[in-house]
């Protein structure tokens, strides 16, 4: 038929338009519409944010005989020193965290992977518990553990483990059920059983990724543990808030271009070695 | 090698046992870290033998004591729904400032100097928490409230969205863009013709995986008075409240289970297609997932 018209000269007919375009670019204006309305929405108003915005330069420098208040173009160096205790508990409990959360990981993981899973119940269930576990950001866990056990770094690493476990477990699990089966059966062909099986044949084929997303999850909780002293979970997001309440912008300097050089050298270790490894 | 140079008989041909010098050094580095994190960190164990009880008993006055308080329902959906709409909000200034953002700092698109350059500026973004934008740079602009926690999503999600972005472009099919240069196109032309077509599913898929990701982060903004949910779950949980806390977060991981799977089914229709859509869900999501190496901010 469409040979037939070709063979005219004629041009064949253009596909049907389909409606899944202009529907979701409708929903997306109403949505946006809805967003930044001032009635039902956070009342987003540019004019206004522009005129804002000169706001801003009383923060960024202004004279002050405290050498505290200065704005955060003037980082207040004589600050620093202050700050070694809180950073070094920032990365300690990112550590903790990383290490605790990791390893619980993975045998989640294989609980819950369609490949290794002992049966469905367990399977259907734990997706569900993870899913979970997904949904409550680090800072609401941090809030309600030191609502359970009183504010400063143990509250914080719990909230950090159970962040970990919700996003190794969904990239490992997934990482499971994409494996080669070829090993997995030569493994049963030679009697192997479950945890055997789990051991000597998947274990093997998701290693590389598991030490990368443990990497990965370092690297997320480096940056999760500096904001969690704002609710009282430990770290120098505490000293952060507090030097933000008094308005000390130059002590609140401080402590941004540290984090910032801590994140971004972690980072790079990490990506460098992530590479590497798989 | 060694062996065979000494001239020594190889022990019946077998290569030699790789060193495991460096992965031992590897491992004697973490427990050294492990170790000395462990010692810097001021925890009393009795806190830990606490634990359990203690979380126990948040969890029994939330939901079991009288039950959540349902009364309160109105107010955390209000409340959730504002933080859906600066997670929006957030995600429409991370997508349309990464987007340029992106093409520039693909190798493929400019030179080698200019994409290192805004690689580097989209790592630095990265580095800063949303929670700390809020508090150093947006609250002073546009005051406490919700417009100060969408532009500190915004501004945050530039970095991870960019460099998808950039990811994506440097792996296209070079065919088009050939192409549209053979017929005369100027850079801009080239960039709209040959290249966005190619990538625009993928990068709109980013972007929906980024709202997903935003939506848990504009639920805490609140605990700095950026708007959104996290405000009243701060305020119930520290004056003790906790029925009205229990109502709260019922919302919050409700609510986000809904959007992740809203967004999940848009984001692998417009990857996938109509015709495959009914690929099981793993299979699609482990490489897109593990090309955006992000699951959260």
């Amino acid at each position: 038929m469409t040979a037939a018209a070709q063979a005219d000269g004629r041009r064949p007919t253009k596909p049907r338009p389909s409606l899944a375009v202009p529907l979701g670019l409708a929903a997306f204006v109403a949505i946006t519409w809805i967003s930044v309305s001032r009635e039902f929405g956070i009342n987003l108003d540019l004019g206004e944010l522009a005129e804002n915005i000169t706001r801003g330069a009383r923060i960024l420098w202004r004279e002050d005989d405290n050498p505290a208040d200065r704005g955060l173009l003037s980082p207040n160096w004589v600050f620093l020193s202050q700050t070694a205790a809180p950073m070094i508990e920032t990365f300690a409990m990112a550590v903790l965290a990383s290490v605790m959360g990791c390893g619980l990981a993975l045998p989640i993981s294989f609980l819950v992977s369609q490949v290794t899973t002992p049966n469905r119940a367990v399977f259907a269930i734990g997706r569900a518990v993870l899913s979970v576990i997904r949904a409550i950001p680090d800072i609401l866990y941090a809030l309600l553990f030191v609502a359970a056990v009183g504010v400063g770094p143990l509250p914080g690493i719990l909230a950090l483990l159970f962040f970990n476990i919700g996003v190794t477990v969904k990239l490992l699990s997934e990482t499971v059920d994409g494996v080669d089966p070829g090993p997995i059966e030569a493994g049963r062909a030679s009697g192997a059983k479950g945890i055997q099986s789990i051991r000597w044949a998947v274990l093997p084929q998701v290693l590389p990724n598991y030490v990368a997303y443990s990497l990965y999850v370092f690297e997320l909780n480096i940056r999760a543990s500096t904001v969690l002293g704002i609710v009282g979970a430990g770290g120098i997001g505490r000293m952060l808030y507090r030097e933000y309440g008094f308005f000390h912008w130059s002590n609140v300097s401080v402590i941004i271009v540290e984090l910032f050089v801590m994140v971004f050298f972690i980072e790079l270790v990490s990506i460098w070695l992530r590479r590497r490894l798989v | 090698m060694t062996v065979r140079e000494r001239g020594r008989p190889e022990r019946e041909g077998r290569p030699t046992k790789p060193s495991s010098a460096k992965r031992n050094a590897g491992f004697a580095f973490v427990l050294l870290l492990i170790a000395v994190s462990a010692l810097s960190v001021n925890i009393k164990i009795e806190r830990v033998v606490d634990l359990p009880s203690g979380i126990w008993l948040v969890v029994y006055k939330m939901y079991f004591e009288r039950g959540p308080d349902w009364s309160y329902l109105g107010v955390s959906i209000e409340h959730m729904i504002q933080s859906i709409e600066i997670a929006w909000v957030g995600t429409i200034i991370g997508a349309v400032l990464s987007l340029p953002i992106g093409f520039v700092a693909a190798k493929n698109v400019s030179s080698g100097p200019v994409s290192n350059i805004f690689r580097q500026l989209l790592n630095g973004i990265r580095a800063f928490p949303e929670l700390v934008l809020a508090v150093a740079i947006f609250i002073p602009i546009a005051g406490l409230g919700p417009v100060a926690g969408a532009l500190a999503i915004g501004i945050h999600s530039i970095g991870t969205l960019g460099k998808l972005t950039a990811e994506v472009v440097e792996g296209i099919d070079p065919g088009p863009v050939e192409a549209a240069r053979a017929v005369g196109g100027r850079w801009a032309q080239i960039q709209r013709w040959g290249v966005l077509p190619q990538v625009l599913p993928e990068i709109v898929a980013f972007w929906l995986y980024r709202f997903e990701i935003n939506i848990r982060s504009a639920a805490v903004l609140g605990v700095v008075g950026a708007g959104g949910i996290g405000f009243i779950v701060q305020q119930t949980i520290v004056f003790g409240r906790f029925p009205l806390a229990g109502t709260a977060l019922l919302v919050v991981i409700l609510a986000t289970i809904l959007v992740d799977t809203v967004s999940g089914w848009v984001r692998r229709r417009i990857i996938e297609g109509v015709e495959t859509r009914r690929i099981v869900d793993a299979e699609i999501e482990q490489p897109s997932l593990s090309s955006a190496s992000a699951v959260r901010p």
